[in-house]
């Protein structure tokens, strides 16, 4: 009867035991077999267990693989970075994540990712794998690389194309202006009233067109023409760009001031010319009243945003974006001057050194220009 | 010595394949107070055989100055000058370029010139009238230091 009984619970825990047995064996072979990412183990090089996964992304039957030499898929190239990548697993204890090309079977060649890690398998040293086919991916990162490479190409193509045209068209420009300079000096008062009016008008339109071009060389000597970038004290370029302005400053009585201000990276020959441009702005687009105009700093993380505050007729917000594209200009050359190039160049210097350039501003009310530089001297391409 | 110079007037050679700016250059020099003898050469090759008395100009006075434009076709001004500078003959002639480039700060030192000055044209008329007379005034002063250390 015990005995009896002793054979009944056997049987009841074989039976426990097979179907565990039955059980486990449909987990390895839903998480092994069916595994989305490609599974394998390798030993001596040799796949000895693969999923259909992995046979997928290599294009063969899964038969087809056992036994094969695993770096025999890995192209040619990549087999280098792939065999250091095993021994610096069996160092380190696993390698993520690294990423190399297969051939497949139809010859297409595919970006994968594989991750390692080193295992006992049958009591032997092997690498257990895993490996996801990364191709779409790594065709959008090449592709949005060309992209950026070819508008790299292109933004150079246009600087080196605006220098060139700027600089080239001097040359006739010169004969043209000089000539009708010639002809005022030799022959005004000589021929009638209408032919001094009409000289009168071709020396202003030459000289007008002169400037123009000058300032549209400047403009894109800022991208080609830049100087590297070195440590620069700011209270310096301030001093240096009110030197230049020194005329201007002591005619409308202007009072400048600069609160304690940074050193930082930067092109000193283009940081002199933003300063001068923003102080040379706010001294012409002033009141009735003396101009008065403050430089300050603020620092937060690696940029410091400096701001150049005026008293001056201040600018519709309207035109706050549009004032810092080339040639705008929002006033008659009768009332002020100019060719509409300054803040543009401006914006071109501000963004070398990694920064952003805007306005604040109400009519009637002065106008704060505000521009970021990155502190490290992150120099934009 | 001095006294001799101040006789006969200045040659000079003027270098330039532009007719305009040769023209502006006579313009400017009518209006100095050194006589002056103007002779052109179009580019780098006619210079040379005006310098070296060649064929046509078998007869061509050994210019006191040389204004030379960098850009032209054939010879360019660059070569023009070390020629004239390797030459024992011709290198003690100061040579003055008179270029149209904005860029001869960048172009003296990836050529490493040796001209012994350097005036970019002005576009503005009155300031090209000046730079050819202050080229006049150099040349003088270059002269008589010459005559001085003799």
């Amino acid at each position: 009867m015990n005995q009896m009984l002793k054979m009944d619970q056997q049987i009841a825990k074989s039976e426990v035991m097979a179907r565990e047995i039955k059980q486990s064996k449909e987990l390895f072979r839903i998480l092994f077999y069916r595994s989305p990412i490609g599974t394998y183990i390798i030993q001596n090089g040799h796949f000895q267990l693969v999923n259909r996964q992995l046979a997928y992304i290599l294009g063969y039957e899964e038969d087809e693989l056992i036994g094969r030499p695993s770096l025999g898929f890995v192209l040619a190239e990549d087999r280098d970075t792939v065999r250091e990548n095993a021994v610096s697993m069996l160092k380190g204890g696993s390698s993520l994540g690294y990423e190399f090309r297969v051939v497949n079977k139809q010859a297409k060649i595919k970006w994968v990712m594989e991750t390692v890690v080193p295992i006992y398998y049958r009591r032997k040293r092997a690498t257990l794998g895993s490996l996801i086919d990364v191709t779409e991916r790594k065709q959008m990162e090449e592709r949005l690389k060309q992209i950026t490479d070819e508008m790299q190409r292109s933004n150079t193509e246009l600087e080196q194309f605006a220098y060139v045209i700027s600089h080239d068209l001097q040359e006739p420009l010169r004969m043209v202006s000089s000539y009708t300079q010639l002809l005022a000096k030799r022959y005004s008062n000589k021929l009638d009233a209408d032919a001094d009016e009409f000289i009168a008008y071709a020396v202003d339109g030459a000289k007008r067109m002169q400037t123009l071009l000058h300032d549209l060389l400047d403009y894109s000597r800022v991208g080609t023409r830049g100087k590297p970038f070195s440590l620069v004290n700011c209270e310096h370029i301030v001093e240096q760009a009110m030197a230049n302005l020194k005329i201007a400053i002591e005619e409308c009585g202007a009072s400048v001031s600069y609160d304690v201000l940074p050193t930082i990276m930067g092109d000193e020959g283009q940081l002199v010319r933003l300063f001068q441009n923003l102080i040379g702005n706010a001294i012409k687009f002033r009141r009735e009243e003396a101009p008065q105009v403050n430089i300050s700093a603020q620092r937060r993380n690696n940029t410091v945003t400096f701001s150049v505050k005026d008293n001056g007729i201040g600018i519709d917000p309207q035109h706050s974006q549009s004032i810092f594209e080339i040639f705008r200009r929002l006033h008659t050359r009768e009332e002020y001057p100019g060719t509409g190039m300054g803040l543009a160049i401006c914006k071109k210097i501000v963004e070398r050194h990694g920064g952003h350039i805007s306005v604040q501003s109400q009519p009637g009310q002065g106008s704060t220009f505000y521009f970021s530089v990155d502190m490290a001297g992150g120099e934009a391409e | 010595m001095k006294s001799k110079t101040a006789k006969r007037p200045i040659e000079i050679l003027i270098v330039d394949d532009n007719p305009g700016d040769v023209r502006l250059t006579v313009e400017a020099l009518k209006d100095g107070k050194v006589r002056n003898k103007l002779h052109t050469a179009h580019d780098g090759v006619e210079a040379l055989s005006f310098l070296r008395r060649k064929g046509e100009y078998a007869d061509a006075p050994l210019p006191d100055l040389i204004l030379l434009d960098l850009n032209m076709p054939r010879m360019n001004g660059s070569q023009l000058l070390a020629e004239v500078k390797e030459d024992s003959a011709l290198k003690h002639i100061p040579v003055v370029i008179l270029t149209g480039s904005r860029e001869i700060d960048d172009i003296i030192k990836t050529e490493n010139l040796q001209a012994d000055w350097y005036v970019t044209k002005p576009i503005d008329l009155e300031q090209f009238t000046r730079a050819v007379k202050s080229i006049i005034d150099f040349w003088l002063t270059t002269v008589k230091l010459q005559t001085e250390e003799r």
